[in-house]
């Protein structure tokens, strides 16, 4: 008895709790049960399939994946789900569905009842691939608020006369310059397009979040701002050293980001499905370094050793080069690791000398690369100098007479690229919005990504979720920016331009020669 | 209700390879057949007893009752789950028991059920001693990389026993054919379950979400099938 007493009273409770939340905070609660089959309160939400022997987590089978993120629902492998849009379910005359089973109009009684016990409001059983679930009081009442206002939600960013697109800027540090110049471009792509009408009458308006040169601090601006879920999507965000914190928000939060600025994109598995690269990072560009000199016979035999700082950054060009090795060629690399800003150069020699490594690929800075070339000289040995993403620069010029033509850079995109109709609507855009004349290769890839995303925003058309953005995008292929290589993205495929031009170092001329036509790197 | 009489009637009707082997056609109108004597429909000729298929090119492994025409599994090479490459027919069919399913880890709707049901199979399989490998063939095998799979198959919690098969398209698109689910569309893959035994060549088909209990029956029938 004191124990039903004791029930009701925590029943009670709990209900009021729920009837206190507001309408707007128990709807958005809803819509994650409805999409993720995920609770909020982190209460268990399970699935029964079938004769109700099948028991699975809420989050294998959430509603959203056979109903759509609209509600109307999506046909596959004969399974026609229902539309369940309130108005739909709510139609005063009651439905018939395909399979003739017809129901008077559901009430929220009538649908907690078909989510819970699979039956309809005429006492019809409900499709077999329809599971029954279990939940909480509290969720299935905030799961039923949810559906009530389905397929009505409006997409976050967006709304009839604009559409809200984020970019992320440093406001201190070193970039600070070339963020200006970035943001000035994308800004003036934008504002071209709102010249001409916007798009399908709205218009695009740039929401600059300043970062700072500090990881975490830019993490603590940028967050909230995902979280309140202000903007559509992000375009030509400078990541610069913040890869590993900002990427993951993005995926957590459902914002799509097109054309960030980094070396190092994050393409662990599983796949960031919201983060889309332009140009190969540092291990795409190794990997065609790798390809380049796999071409040439006199290198099939080589050894390969690999000289980097030991820190997370370089780990991703670490595994590809192994794994790219392990396609070219069947020597092992040997891989020499520092610690950052302590480059032991004798021991670099000793080890890649000791492997009899013909083949060096260096990561790192210019000054280390120059002395462990000074080193090598000493004991008459050149080996070939792969540099990924030509991070020395023009220091090169300082390298040993010996090295001549034997050091290497990789270039993710190169003047060739540019067509001549690009080049004309970039200077146009450059004149008419009074673009600086600085940074002009970091313009180039923001102007790209933003008119990348002006493209798959026109594609997706009126009805805009980030969703089909993501699916638009994934169908780009061979997409010409007129300044960079063609773009190609797919399910499982997030850097649009998968290669790198090589150029090789001429001491004498002190020149960059191309030595390549593009490179790919798978 | 409606639908457990609908896995019995997508249940393919059992033809022993004896009934499969005996074909009467019309010498005019080679596409009007039967498996009795009788007239022509169009031009009342004699039907006449047609040798099968199966005696011009022996079928490497089984009888398909549904189209029943010799199925040939072809022995290409695919992946499983773990990235491991391994020769489809040799080593996951050759001398077996098995159930087949087809999915893709980017549909939302049919497959996740499917493979949940499959999932609840292999534990009964487990907890009745019954020695089946279960089979679930990717029909979107370009996305569908190992890793894909085996995050997929982890979601589900396969034990071993069961593979999931990526490949090259083209050798995916052959198998596909052979157990004759190919479609254009991968969205309008079949939710369907091929079961079949090797070594007697009995092969039957049922509803991918037919309860798990009845998938075990006719996975034991299939099993206990004599030699023809």
């Amino acid at each position: 008895m004191w124990f039903f007493v004791v029930l009701c009273i925590a029943f009670t409770s709990a209900s009021e709790v729920s009837a206190q939340d507001s309408l707007a905070l128990r709807q958005s609660r809803g819509r994650q049960i409805y999409r993720q089959g995920t609770s909020q309160s982190g209460k268990q939400i399970l699935a029964y399939i079938g004769d109700a022997s099948v028991e699975v987590p809420g989050s294998s089978i959430a509603c959203a994946g056979c109903h759509g993120l609209d509600g109307r629902g999506k046909p596959e492998g004969g399974v026609n789900p229902s539309n369940v849009t309130w108005e739909s379910l709510t139609k005063p005359y009651g439905s018939k569905n395909p399979e003739g089973r017809q129901h008077p109009p559901y009430t929220e009684r009538a649908l907690e009842l078909a989510i819970t016990r699979g039956v309809d409001p005429g006492g019809n059983k409900l499709l077999r691939a329809m599971p029954r679930y279990t939940m909480s009081r509290e969720d299935l009442s905030d799961l039923t608020s949810y559906l009530q206002v389905l397929g009505k939600d409006s997409e976050p960013g967006v709304s009839d006369d604009k559409i809200v697109i984020g970019t992320l800027t440093p406001a201190s540090g070193s970039l600070v310059e070339l963020g200006r110049s970035v943001t000035a471009v994308t800004k003036a792509v934008f504002d071209e397009i709102n010249s001409q009408g916007g798009i399908y009458g709205r218009r695009v308006e740039l929401q600059v979040v300043e970062g700072t040169d500090n990881a975490a601090a830019t993490r603590v601006k940028l967050e909230p701002l995902l979280k309140e879920q202000q903007m559509f999507a992000m375009s030509g965000a400078i990541l610069a050293g913040a890869e590993k914190e900002i990427i993951p928000l993005l995926s957590q939060n459902d914002t799509p980001l097109v054309g960030p600025f980094t070396l190092y994109p994050q393409l662990g598995f599983p796949l960031n499905r919201q983060v889309f690269y332009l140009l190969s990072g540092l291990d795409g560009q190794a990997r065609s370094l790798l390809n380049f000199i796999a071409q040439k016979p006199e290198f099939k035999k080589s050894n390969l050793a690999v000289i980097a700082p030991r820190t997370e950054f370089y780990t991703s060009v670490i595994d590809a080069v192994k794994e790219q090795q392990k396609k070219n060629s069947s020597n092992t690399p040997v891989i020499v690791q520092f610690e950052s800003g302590h480059f032991d150069v004798a021991d670099a020699i000793k080890q890649s000398k000791q492997s009899a490594a013909e083949i060096v690929l260096f990561v790192g800075s210019g000054d280390d690369a120059l002395s462990f070339m000074r080193e090598a000289e000493k004991l008459n040995w050149f080996p070939v100098v792969l540099v990924p993403g030509g991070g020395i620069g023009a220091a090169v010029f300082g390298a040993p007479a010996g090295f001549d033509r034997k050091v290497f850079f990789s270039f993710a995109t190169a003047p060739a690229d540019h067509t001549q109709e690009g080049l004309q609507e970039f200077h146009a855009l450059a004149t008419k919005y009074k673009l600086p004349s600085t940074h002009i290769a970091a313009q180039v890839s923001a102007y790209a990504a933003a008119k990348m995303l002006v493209e798959a925003l026109k594609r997706v058309g009126k009805d805009l979720t980030r969703e089909k953005l993501i699916q638009v995008l994934e169908e780009f292929h061979d997409y010409s920016t007129g300044l960079t290589p063609p773009i190609t993205y797919g399910p499982n495929r997030r850097i649009g331009a998968t290669g790198a031009y090589i150029i090789a170092i001429d001491l004498k001329e002190k020149t960059f020669v191309p030595v390549s036509g593009w490179v790919d790197s798978n | 209700m409606a639908i457990d009489s609908l896995a019995v009637v997508a249940q393919a009707p059992k033809i022993s390879i004896a009934q499969a082997v005996r074909r009467y056609s019309c010498p005019m109108h080679p596409e009007v057949t039967s498996n009795k004597p009788g007239k022509c429909r169009k031009c009342g000729m004699t039907l006449r007893l047609t040798p099968p298929k199966s005696e011009t090119t022996p079928p490497i492994t089984s009888i398909n009752p549904n189209t029943s025409s010799a199925m040939r599994l072809p022995d290409v090479t695919i992946q499983d789950q773990n990235g491991k490459s391994l020769s489809f027919y040799r080593d996951l069919v050759k001398g077996k028991v098995v159930a087949v399913n087809f999915v893709f880890t980017t549909c939302t709707a049919i497959c996740p059920p499917l493979t949940a049901n499959f999932r609840r199979l292999q534990q009964q399989l487990i907890e009745q001693k019954v020695d089946a490998q279960l089979i679930s063939i990717s029909v979107d095998p370009t996305t569908d990389t190992p890793e894909r799979l085996h995050a997929f198959a982890e979601k589900f919690k396969a034990e071993p026993g069961w593979t999931f098969v990526t490949g090259d398209s083209a050798d995916i698109d052959a198998i596909l054919k052979e157990f004759g689910v190919a479609v254009a569309n991968k969205n309008d893959h079949t939710p369907m379950v091929l079961i079949g035994n090797d070594e007697t060549g009995y092969w039957t088909r049922a509803y991918g979400l037919t309860s798990p209990s009845a998938l075990v029956k006719l996975i034991i029938e299939a099993a206990n099938r004599k030699s023809p």
